[in-house]
């Protein structure tokens, strides 16, 4: 009984988190299409919302990868995943409130094994998986998007660089559609499927599914379901980093970044990868703005967002550790996952109205 | 410790990216290209030429929804 109440709250904190993932990523979708004017904002996030949901269904390469090969999961607990996650909701939400686009991605991989060495030391981590599946495709994957956006870039203006403006920046602009709806797409099949793992982790914990299972439907679902709601209730704060912030951009940069942006989610979700959209997102609209011009970038800002990007991981995992520490005071049972969680209610409250108070950011473009 | 970066499908990662990223933009540039020497030249009343650059400009669009479409046949595949 107990057992199961905690799967609920791990479910449900799941879902909460990747509710937390498509908010804070709605920026990386969409900012780029409205910083050049492509989409109205209430178009483009709507668009992207619906493509977030059907992205989650393509594929659960990147689901099997977190389910099975970062942690070990014979020794995780529901509890375990459950203290991960509000690791990564936590740093999510610190993040956020300094308009920095971190990575939810890695703040999930960061947290759940936070939690999982606080909990059954460094053997529940299976380093090679982590390593070879996570940290070195997300090391790659925002270089190469930077690359891809940078030469693209380049050649774009030799090809249409003579032409009338006016023309160029409206094909560019009806382009951006098309990339801005295949980043969404890529951007639901890879971090749904996040979400999509740790309920399945914690199913096979709880002794529910067999282990290496694949994710049943209503995890898929459910997942496609919160991650969509959340990119449709996004905030401003990261839009206007990501839009205008980094570089000021035209539609052809738009496209490019987009572009690169897409290509590269889409090719390391074929083999499984769970990489940070974020980080790719921002790699390509900086080689965007370097392909024109090296001082178009807005390096302090992208400086502070690296920063960000290099602490996600330590941080949710520190988070994690301590959430289980917390969790574990009031033993196994189901009072210590309600506590935290209530705790954790109480803190995004806070977070909110202080934030609220401050006012609104102002709107990009 | 074991083969710990799967090297085969981060090089293929690495190229596909490169190869579809810089590939699609410049043809869709292509595109945009056209429609602009399009308009161009018909006002120059040069019809032959403007039609030539219309097809260009319908072939890249057509090009580069074709490999939209493909990538996401490819994903949904696996």
């Amino acid at each position: 009984m107990s057992s199961d109440v905690i799967l609920v709250i791990v479910v449900g904190t799941a879902l909460a988190f990747d509710f937390t993932n498509g908010f804070h990523d709605t920026a990386n979708v969409v900012a780029t299409s409205i910083s050049t004017g492509a989409a109205r904002p209430s178009v483009a996030i709507g668009i992207a919302s619906l493509l977030n949901f059907l992205g989650a269904f393509i594929s659960i390469s990147v689901a099997a990868t977190v389910a099975n090969d970062v942690v070990n999961s014979a020794v995780i607990t529901p509890t375990i995943v459950f203290a991960g996650l509000i690791g990564a909701i936590a740093w999510n939400l610190i993040t956020w409130s300094f308009g920095l686009p971190s990575s939810s991605s890695h703040a999930l991989i960061g947290g759940v094994v936070g939690s999982a060495v606080a909990a059954a030391g460094f053997d529940a981590v299976l380093a090679d998986g982590l390593v070879g599946k996570v940290l070195i495709p997300a090391v790659i994957a925002p270089i190469l998007a930077f690359v891809v956006a940078g030469i693209a870039i380049g050649l774009v203006y030799r090809v249409v660089g003579r032409q009338r403006p006016g023309i160029v920046t409206r094909g560019f602009r009806y382009g951006q559609i098309i990339s801005g709806g295949l980043l969404a797409l890529a951007h639901g099949t890879n971090d749904a499927q996040k979400t999509m793992g740790v309920i399945t982790l914690a199913l096979v914990a709880n002794g529910t599914l067999a282990a290496n299972a694949d994710p049943p439907l209503w995890v898929i679902v459910t997942s496609a379901t919160a991650i969509a709601l959340g990119t449709y209730s996004g905030g401003w704060r990261i839009i206007r980093t990501t839009g205008t912030r980094i570089i000021k951009m035209d539609a052809a940069q738009g496209f490019s970044a987009q572009g690169a942006g897409a290509t590269v989610i889409l090719a390391s979700t074929h083999f499984g990868f769970p990489l940070s959209t974020t980080h790719v997102i921002n790699g390509g609209v900086m080689g965007a703005g370097a392909g024109k011009r090296v001082s178009a970038v807005r390096w302090g800002v992208a400086g502070n967002i690296v920063t960000a990007w290099l602490l996600t991981l330590p941080a949710a995992a520190a988070i994690g550790a301590l959430a289980y520490g917390l969790t574990a005071i009031f033993g196994s049972g189901a009072l210590g996952p309600v506590l935290v969680t209530l705790m954790s209610l109480s803190l995004i409250v806070a977070v909110f109205a202080r934030r609220s108070r401050e006012g609104a950011p102002v709107p990009a473009g | 410790m074991a083969v710990v970066v799967e090297t085969k499908q981060l090089l293929e990662t690495v190229v596909v990216s490169l190869v579809a990223g810089i590939g699609v933009t410049v043809v869709f540039s292509v595109a945009i290209w056209g429609v602009a020497r399009f308009g161009d030249l018909n006002r120059d009343d040069r019809p032959l030429a403007a039609g030539a650059a219309a097809m260009l400009a319908g072939l890249a669009a057509l090009f580069t929804l074709v490999a939209v479409a493909f990538g996401i046949a490819v994903m949904s595949s696996k």
